[in-house]
């Protein structure tokens, strides 16, 4: 038995010739990760998604799932994925419970009490005999995602779960993967533009761009790289800066747009111990007004290393 | 339950729960209807205009009003609005889940895709056949109706037969609007797929070569182009069955192997 759920070696999707939409991708994703996958939009998400479903035929390499080949007639395989692809859709002229329950018999699920359950999973009770083209967005992606869950799959494949979610609804979703993943030892494969959700739940990223895979990363590596300083402010910047620079460090003047300029440290010793620093300014009559550790976000991680393929390339 | 009939049932579920089978049932109703009024003009003309049925200087030119006349008449409305109104129907079955982009949920999915585009095909067969003996039996109520005389069981049976296999052909036919409801992701292609064989027909059925074009042979074996064209032959059943056959192979094919992009 594959230990690993999701397999791509040198995945390659050319439309007409001279349109390079997946390059050369190769992903290893094991049973109960989280895996997110992250680019911009034209990167090449969707496109390596529907290949993942085989939905698109690659051009060139080849996509597994739990060590089996994916193609369109892998129909046993299908037994054991879910998945979200892209917008939220379904029969505008069915209700929800019937939309489930289409879903339910082409699952070939025989228990028809799994409907209710997925509606109550889903908080869709309010609107389980509404037809579903009068539901909002949020709730038609909540509608899709029961329906991706219904047959209890190993691996959930979704194309931005949280969109059209309201806040309340992207912490519920969140907290319904991980617990998928956690307690149930589900294999999640999304897509995602909200960074700070990935941030919070994936525990793999990918970052693909350019149709490439650029880098690859689990999230305790994610926190290594990111970039960690301490914010000092006070009044009067000049002599906090010679007081800090007296004291051995390095400190950098950041002049933030909209915000009071600051002194940034990048030194272990101030990021571990700021309380010393703000000991330190003080003694010298130049009291921090302003002391703040901070830490990259995956969205400036993410827009750092894509900006610098885009000038690479 | 096998994953045909799930499917099955599930298209049925999405067809009862549609407004397009019923608007194309109530749309093909009309044409007992209208070949019913044309008979009670005939019948009466000068009735119909005192009536106001019929314009002061006109006539009708469809011949007589009796059984036989009536028959052929439904028998070419029928075919003909078929054509158009079933590949309506077909249109909305296939094109329907790439115009509402529902497609997705039935591609990585547990029942294979050539039982999905299998149960659709059934599901317009039912509709198809259900509409078609509705309309007939409507038609033959109103020729009652309207007290059409000449009525022979004999001469009718035949007529009936003919009409009813010609409606079964026609919508065998409509494999091929399915193909091109996939091609074209949506319902456009099926609609011209669909106009342009009944102008294909049309002008087929004038040069004589009718019999042998399969989207003429329904209209013809209903009676349509009278005895200016060669009768249908067995061979040209056969070639109709035979291209419906190529339509719904194509159209499996194309769910199976195309990029499903929409």
């Amino acid at each position: 038995m594959s230990e690993l759920a999701v397999m791509t070696s040198g995945l390659t999707k050319r439309y007409g010739g001279d349109v390079l939409a997946v390059d050369r991708v190769d992903l290893r994703v094991a049973r109960g990760e989280i895996y997110a996958f992250l680019g911009l939009n034209g990167a090449g998400k969707s496109t390596t998604i529907r290949m993942l479903l085989g939905m698109i035929r690659p051009t060139a390499g080849r996509a597994e799932l739990f060590g089996r080949r994916v193609d369109a007639g892998a129909n046993e395989l299908w037994r054991r994925v879910g998945h979200l692809v892209e917008s939220a859709t379904a029969y505008p002229e069915l209700t929800v419970r019937e939309n489930l329950d289409v879903a339910r018999r082409l699952a070939g699920v025989g228990e028809r009490a799994i409907v209710g359950r997925m509606i109550e999973r889903l908080s869709l009770e309010p609107y389980a005999d509404r037809r579903a083209g009068t539901l909002s967005l949020g709730n038609l992606q909540r509608l899709a995602l029961a329906r991706a869950l219904l047959h209890d799959p190993e691996l959930l494949v979704l194309d931005e779960p949280a969109n059209g979610l309201d806040p309340a609804g992207v912490i519920e979703i969140r907290e319904l993967i991980r617990d998928l993943a956690r307690e149930h030892g589900v294999t999640v494969f999304m897509s995602s533009h909200i960074l700070g959700e990935v941030d919070r739940l994936a525990t793999r990223i990918g970052i693909v761009h350019g149709g490439r895979l650029i880098e690859e990363l689990d999230s305790e590596a994610l926190e290594g790289h990111r970039d960690r300083r301490l914010e000092v402010g006070a009044r009067d910047l000049a002599v906090a800066e010679t007081t800090l620079r007296a004291a051995g460090l390095s400190p950098r003047r950041k002049a933030s747009d909209g915000q009071a300029a600051c002194l940034e440290l990048r030194e272990t010793s101030a990021l571990e111990s700021p309380d010393d620093i703000a000991r330190l300014l003080v003694a010298a009559g130049v009291a921090p007004t302003h002391l703040a550790l901070a830490r990259e976000s995956l969205e400036d991680h993410f827009i750092r290393l894509t900006g610098a393929e885009t000038e690479a390339a | 339950m096998s994953t045909l009939q799930a499917a099955i049932s599930t298209e049925l579920l999405k067809s009862r729960r549609s407004r397009v089978p019923w608007g194309v049932a109530i749309g093909f109703s009309l044409a007992p209807l209208v070949m019913g009024l044309f008979m009670v003009i005939l019948k009466d003309p000068d009735g119909a205009r005192a009536l106001g049925l019929l314009g002061a200087k006109s006539q009708l030119t469809a011949g007589t009003a009796d059984w036989p006349t009536f028959l052929n008449l439904m028998g070419q409305a029928m075919t003909v609005g078929g054509a158009i109104l079933f590949a309506f129907l077909t249109a909305w079955v296939f094109g329907r889940e790439f115009a509402d982009r529902t497609i997705r949920g039935l591609l990585a999915n547990p029942t294979p895709r050539r039982t999905i585009v299998l149960a659709k095909a059934t599901v317009v067969g039912v509709w198809g056949l259900a509409i078609s003996t509705w309309v007939l039996a409507l038609g033959l109520g109103i020729g009652a109706l309207v007290g059409l005389p000449d009525w022979s069981r004999a001469d009718a049976g035949p007529t009936v037969v003919a009409i009813a296999l010609a409606m079964v052909l026609t919508i065998g036919l409509q494999t091929g609007a399915a193909f091109f409801a996939g091609v074209g992701r949506g319902y456009i292609g099926p609609l011209a797929w669909a106009v342009a064989l009944i102008v294909a027909s049309q002008v087929l059925t004038v040069l004589g070569w009718g019999s042998w074009f399969p989207w003429s042979v329904p209209a013809i074996l209903a009676g349509a182009g009278g005895t200016q064209v060669e009768p249908v032959t067995v061979g040209a059943v056969g070639l109709v069955a035979l291209v419906a056959f190529v339509g719904l192979v194509a159209t499996t094919a194309w769910w199976e192997r195309a990029d499903q992009t929409g």
